[in-house]
């Protein structure tokens, strides 16, 4: 379906290998919604990749897709998302069977939501959170003491600066939205997981707390090594935690590259929009732009580009047929510069921005 | 009533011990008297207080006295009426010209004093003596009935709420409309007629009454038995007219726990499904539904003066219907305060429970 160089699914070492992935929901006894197409990346270990793009783009639904954890009604009907175990294996998880899909979770993929104010039991107590995780996942036939899981409990909260004899016994309510944020990212860490699905973490929060959060965040990442898969609006939290940046836009991927590729050098005009619709914080202050009118309906896209519709620099060929990515900067590891835009290359539209690097 | 409690902001990040001390010096009497349960009980007696006074005027605003019914049916005899009403005032424990205002004092003394006084019409006979010997067949029946119905239905409300929109869900949803939908002394007739008469299931002849001829309460195996045989098309019929709203009402609230943050992440921490259901879910989604036991019990009180009369249970249902027919306003009176008091330790069990279940509202 698309340029990307390692298509067939050739171990290349990487921890997460997205192949041609759609997820989409039943919105009716046989209506369907594709709400996300035909995505494809390689997520190689340590590496932090940010998902952007205004809301309705899918990056939650893609997140959620990855560990299916979706909906009754939502389902991955199409691709592959080989995940390499910690022993080495790899499985796919769009098939893996029901148990082993419920060891899987956590154990080697944990996720921390947005809006992390409704994601603890409200009648079970920080602590009870903890046993049920760490239980859930305990081979069988050897059942750790609760003592021994209560003491690990405690220095997970102490990795996420928390005072564990106070939240350990505190019942969800009693935390702050800051406390609750921090107690799901200690518990998201539990079971030492190679990879962390991110969505929003911070939306919710004061900008103080956002800023101790994704500090914390970073270091845990230095620390312990795993991998992310971050999804938000926040461009300056993508810019800082991520290094590499995926755009989304109608439910598929139009532009990647390194962090570096997609702030000083995006080849997609949805990606330039949206950099451009925030102010900058360092350099000379240029009036944010914003970008009129919405993505288009999951229901009705246009035959061509999806951006189209909305976009200043569309050509004849752009209403028509649909662009896919292709490789603008070639590089392993997955961090090659993609864009899906027919004029990507268009030197008149880029030259300014080739200038800045 | 507890959402005041819940209200109450949660408590700082940092412990502020200082701000919490003040209210630690109140005088005891004033935090007894703050106390949550103390609180529910206060307003409890309030209600039962107020029920009885509701009644004792209720049943005298009724047209006639219990002498005059008494008189009433002695004259169809061919007795003149002045020698009718004369045999009724001796007969009765009742003065017809006592002033009314007098007879709300003696009413109001006994209740504090926990005496409900004599029946009219069974002179010699105390009210508590004729409610003891009938309530607890009726509490004992309805309190098994709401019990069966309460677990059943939540049950099948879960598995509704996990298949919404399957086959099964939809069978039930329509036989839970329905049953909904039936008074209960009409379950209870199809039942007699259906399953007794039709069917010959059993025989409804034999399952009248409470217990079988020559059965003496106490505790043994033949006694308990036999009152369950007997108890058992009361039960079933409370079963069978209440299941359906406790089913259709967990199925709503189970859906609408299921699109919870907090079970999608319980999902995403690799629990098994069974820890979900029941410490998730399942506990989430009956938290709202604990008030509702109590009224489910409240009004299948109501409902059993119908039940009972259509089975030949010798429950309250038939006193509470001599009371009102013969104007026996002492024996009206008790019933209606001990019925009320019954709901309403029902309603103060549960709200206790409820604030046992949900550390949101516990204190």
């Amino acid at each position: 379906m698309n340029d990307l160089p390692a298509a067939p699914d050739t171990d290349n070492g990487a921890l997460l290998s997205v192949r041609g992935v759609d997820v989409g929901y039943r919105t009716g006894r046989r209506t369907h919604v594709t709400a996300v197409r035909d995505i494809s990346f390689d997520l190689h270990p340590g590496q932090s990749m940010a998902l952007v793009g205004e809301s309705g783009c899918g990056k939650t639904t893609l997140g959620l897709g990855l560990l299916r954890l979706l909906p009754r009604t939502g389902v991955v009907p199409r691709g592959q998302i080989l995940f390499r175990r910690k022993d080495g294996t790899r499985v796919d998880v769009r098939t893996l069977e029901r148990e082993k899909l419920r060891r899987f979770r956590w154990n080697e993929a944990a996720m921390v939501f947005q809006g992390a104010m409704n994601a603890f039991n409200p009648v079970l107590r920080i602590e009870e959170h903890f046993l049920d995780t760490f239980r859930a996942h305990e081979r069988a036939g050897r059942r750790r003491p609760r003592k021994e899981i209560l003491e690990r409990s405690a220095q997970l909260l102490e990795t996420v600066r928390l005072d564990p004899a106070r939240v350990l016994k505190s019942f969800p309510h009693e935390l702050s939205g800051g406390m609750r944020q921090r107690s799901l990212i200690a518990l998201a860490l539990a079971l030492e997981p190679q990879l962390l699905i991110l969505d929003e973490p911070t939306t919710a929060l004061d900008i103080l707390t956002q800023r101790s959060i994704v500090e914390r965040l970073a270091e845990l990442r230095e620390e312990l090594r795993f991998s992310m898969v971050f999804i938000t609006h926040d461009l300056g939290l993508a810019a800082e935690l991520a290094d590499r940046v995926g755009t989304m836009y109608a439910g598929r991927l139009i532009e990647t590259g390194t962090t570096r590729d997609i702030f000083y050098r995006s080849r997609h005009p949805y990606t330039s929009a949206l950099i451009n619709s925030v102010p900058p914080v360092v350099g000379d202050l240029h009036v944010p732009e914003s970008l009129p009118g919405g993505p288009p309906s999951l229901n009705a896209l246009p035959p061509g580009c999806s951006f189209e519709p909305r976009c200043a620099h569309a050509q004849e060929v752009c209403a028509s047929e649909r662009p896919v990515l292709q490789v603008l900067r070639r590089r392993d590891a997955g961090l090659s510069h993609t864009a899906a835009c027919f004029r990507c290359t268009d030197a008149e539209l880029h030259a300014e921005g080739a200038s800045r690097d | 009533m507890a959402t005041e409690i819940a209200a109450s902001p949660p408590p700082p990040d940092t412990g502020d011990t200082r701000a919490a001390a003040p209210r630690r010096t109140s005088p005891l009497l004033k935090r007894l008297w703050r106390n949550y349960v103390f609180v529910k009980v206060r307003k409890a007696f309030v209600v039962v207080f107020v029920v009885a006074n509701v009644t004792f005027f209720l049943g005298r605003a009724m047209p006639g006295d219990p002498i005059d019914v008494m008189a009433g049916r002695l004259t169809q005899g061919g007795m003149s009426m002045d020698e009718a009403r004369a045999i009724a005032i001796h007969s009765l424990a009742y003065d017809p010209d006592a002033p009314l205002l007098r007879q709300w004092w003696e009413f109001i003394v006994g209740l504090f004093t926990l005496d409900l006084g004599d029946t009219i019409n069974r002179p010699g006979f105390s009210v508590t003596d004729a409610i003891g010997a009938y309530l607890p067949w009726t509490l004992f029946s309805i309190g098994v009935g709401t019990l069966i119905a309460i677990a059943v239905g939540l049950a099948f409300g879960m598995i509704m709420a996990y298949r919404r929109n399957q086959v099964l869900d939809h069978v039930l949803s329509v036989l839970a409309s329905v049953l909904g939908a039936i008074p209960n002394y009409l379950i209870a007739m199809v039942l007699v007629v259906g399953g007794g008469m039709y069917l010959g299931w059993f025989n409804p002849i034999e399952l009248r009454g409470t217990l079988s001829p020559g059965v003496r309460p106490g505790f043994s195996l033949t006694f308990i038995g036999d009152a369950f045989y007997h108890a058992a098309l009361p039960v079933f019929t409370y079963v069978l007219a209440i299941i359906g709203t406790w089913m259709l009402v967990m199925k709503a609230s189970t859906t609408e726990v299921l699109g919870e943050d907090y079970v999608t992440v319980a999902r995403a921490r690799g629990l098994r499904d069974g820890r979900i259901a029941t410490a998730y879910v399942g506990r989430n989604a009956v938290l709202p539904l604990v008030a509702q036991i109590a009224i489910s019990f409240g009004t299948l009180v109501g409902g059993a003066i119908f039940v009972e009369q259509v089975l030949v249970y010798k429950g309250v249902g038939g006193l509470l219907l001599d009371a009102v027919n013969y104007r026996d306003y002492p024996l009206l009176q008790g019933l209606l305060i001990i019925i009320t008091s019954c709901v309403v330790i029902a309603n103060l069990v549960a709200d206790l429970l409820y604030s046992r279940l949900d550390p949101r509202i516990r204190k």
